[in-house]
């Protein structure tokens, strides 16, 4: 069989084990797992695009994500916005912050660059925490729900299981893949690439920096965006937990042990790391230690994350497909 | 022949120094200007201001008549104005023709990759265009650092000591290529301390000391410039006489 032939069975595969795990997974708590790791997939390919492909370590994703839920949930409580509405509009406002944010932190880079973000972060939690008139502070807002789906022929369909619920993050994280890839693979992309490569370099050969890196930051974070709208419907309730700086944390573990700079290495980075501490539960106290072990050891030894040496090591080479790195 | 590119009264001050002192130079297409002089003497801050990375505290930079010395490095580019660094800049991750390609999509070239193969070409690295920059030799670093700004598709290339490093082969290599560039119509200005490289290929010479233009000619005739003798190119000293016995 051709690469081709192979690679459209192994996408055909995979097609049918996602479509398939309602199907097969009957546990809640682990439907629930697959749900939060779809959710963290949409995340972490937004934030991908920022760290692996422009090269620039943002620790603002966690308060681009809780911006979209906040703003997703506020639309819902005052305006009765459903999902439907509440999804793009949180992904069109943290687009807008980011680029707000973006005008005037793009023109530094480093550690100048890492600190600002941390600021910016730290100060959406204030906000979110203090404005106690529009976001209620400490005891958030409840009761967020998930609306009815209409599809022509079939009517209002009732997605709030988490059984349907999946179906709804599945393809938005289809979506969200598909976005990043045509966007990696567009001139745009290779821009991006040579940004991180040598940016006095690509900047002296005619492509703008702060341009290229612009347009990065507000894809990303218009993706976190989303995703915190799909989380806030999905659990029914935001607050300012989810500022927390754990949440950039793992969402970076994701994307650098997943293999930053390409696509599926943090997709599928997000999906090990949402299931790792929880099947390390069976470890008792030991969990954490374990994890963070692990993660030690990954730093230190798999300078190209977790998932592709991985795969070298267990599919034999003749099955591997030609230029997985495109993917 | 019509300037292409002009610096007027070029000076760069940073604090209590003065880097560049009202350093006026031209060139024309199809011409070789050399900038030579001893190290520190401004030629690579001379490169800084042309290419918009330092700002002149006077003077300004005219290309085809325009002042572009307020621009950002990379509208300075796209409009024509290309540059090579001291210590070579190559993509270091990237397969060179990945790398080349830059240039040509910084245009919105509608064929990047074609473009980055005809630069590669140019320079004779065709046959490595799938490998990465860094498991190239030191001087072939140095001619993907040429194919890179040939792609960006220059009318005016900026050379910083193209030569350096380099072997009399490589060199004579370089110089073919400069040579090939100026009959294509490219207005090339190059820093180099070879003098055997500068001497053969430069339709005029500039000569800087101290931030400060001390000559400009034909290179036969800065040779034997006095001043340039003294500041740069040296004076041989006469035997020291012991004195009768």
């Amino acid at each position: 069989m051709s690469d081709t032939g192979r690679q459209r069975l192994a996408t055909a595969a995979v097609c049918v084990a996602l479509f398939a795990v309602p199907l097969v997974v009957h546990d809640e708590y682990y439907l629930h797992l697959f749900i939060v790791s779809g959710v963290f997939v949409v995340a972490v390919l937004g934030l991908d695009l920022i760290v692996g492909y422009v090269g620039q370590l943002s620790l603002a994703h966690a308060a681009f994500f809780a911006i979209g839920a906040y703003t997703s949930a506020l639309l819902f409580v005052r305006l009765q916005w459903t999902m439907w509405l509440g999804l793009p509009s949180a992904a069109l406002f943290t687009g807008l912050v980011a680029l707000a944010l973006g005008s005037v932190i793009l023109r530094t880079r480093g550690h100048r660059f890492i600190i600002i973000t941390v600021v910016f972060a730290e100060l959406m939690r204030l906000v979110a925490t203090n404005w106690v008139d529009v976001t209620r502070g400490f005891m958030g807002l409840p009761g967020l729900q998930v609306p009815k789906l209409y599809l022509p022929g079939l009517g209002a369909i009732n997605i709030a299981s988490k059984e349907r619920f999946y179906y709804v993050v599945l393809v938005a994280a289809v979506l969200a893949y598909f976005a990043c890839r045509a966007i990696v693979r567009s001139s745009i992309g290779r821009k991006f690439v040579l940004i991180r490569e040598n940016e006095p370099l690509a900047e002296s050969l005619g492509i703008s920096a702060f341009r290229y890196s612009m347009i990065a930051f507000v894809a990303g974070a218009a993706l976190a965006g989303a995703a915190g709208s799909l989380y806030a419907h999905y659990v029914g309730f935001v607050s300012p937990d989810l500022f927390n700086f754990s949440y950039v944390t793992i969402m970076l573990i994701m994307v650098i042990l997943g293999g930053k700079g390409t696509l599926l290495g943090p997709a599928l980075g997000a999906v090990l790391f949402t299931f790792l501490p929880e099947l390390l539960r069976e470890a008792s106290h030991w969990r954490m230690i374990i994890f963070a072990t692990i993660l030690i050891v990954a730093t230190l030894f798999m300078p190209r994350g977790i998932i592709f040496p991985l795969v070298e090591h267990l599919v034999p080479r003749r099955w591997r497909v030609r230029n997985a790195g495109a993917a | 022949m019509p300037a292409l590119l002009e610096g007027r009264g070029l000076t760069v001050r940073f604090g209590g120094l003065t880097a560049l002192k009202s350093v006026d130079l031209a060139v024309g297409a199809g011409e070789v200007l050399s900038v030579i002089g001893p190290n520190g003497a401004g030629k690579t801050t001379l490169f800084n201001v042309i290419t918009g990375r330092v700002r002149p505290t006077t003077g300004s930079v005219l290309l085809r008549g325009e002042a572009i010395e307020r621009l950002a490095p990379f509208r300075i580019a796209q409009r024509g104005v290309v540059r090579t660094f001291q210590k070579t800049e190559v993509f270091g991750g990237l397969s060179l023709l990945d790398g080349v390609a830059a240039g040509a999509l910084a245009h919105d070239d509608p064929d990047p990759g074609a473009r980055a193969r005809e630069a590669l070409s140019t320079v004779g690295l065709q046959n490595k265009a799938e490998l990465t920059a860094l498991q190239l030799s030191y001087g072939d670093q140095r001619l993907l650092e040429l194919a890179q700004a040939l792609a960006a598709q220059p009318a005016v290339l900026l050379l910083d000591e193209p030569a350096s490093g380099m072997n009399h082969q490589e060199c004579t290599h370089i110089m073919r290529l400069i040579g090939e560039l100026r009959a294509r119509g490219l207005a090339i200005v190059l820093v180099e301390h070879n003098m055997h490289v500068v001497m053969n290929i430069s339709d005029r010479v500039v000569v800087i000391n101290y931030g400060e233009k001390i000559a400009e000619g034909r290179p036969e005739a800065v040779r034997a410039d006095r001043r340039v003798i003294e500041a740069y190119l040296g004076v041989e000293q006469p035997a020291v006489d012991a004195g009768p016995r």
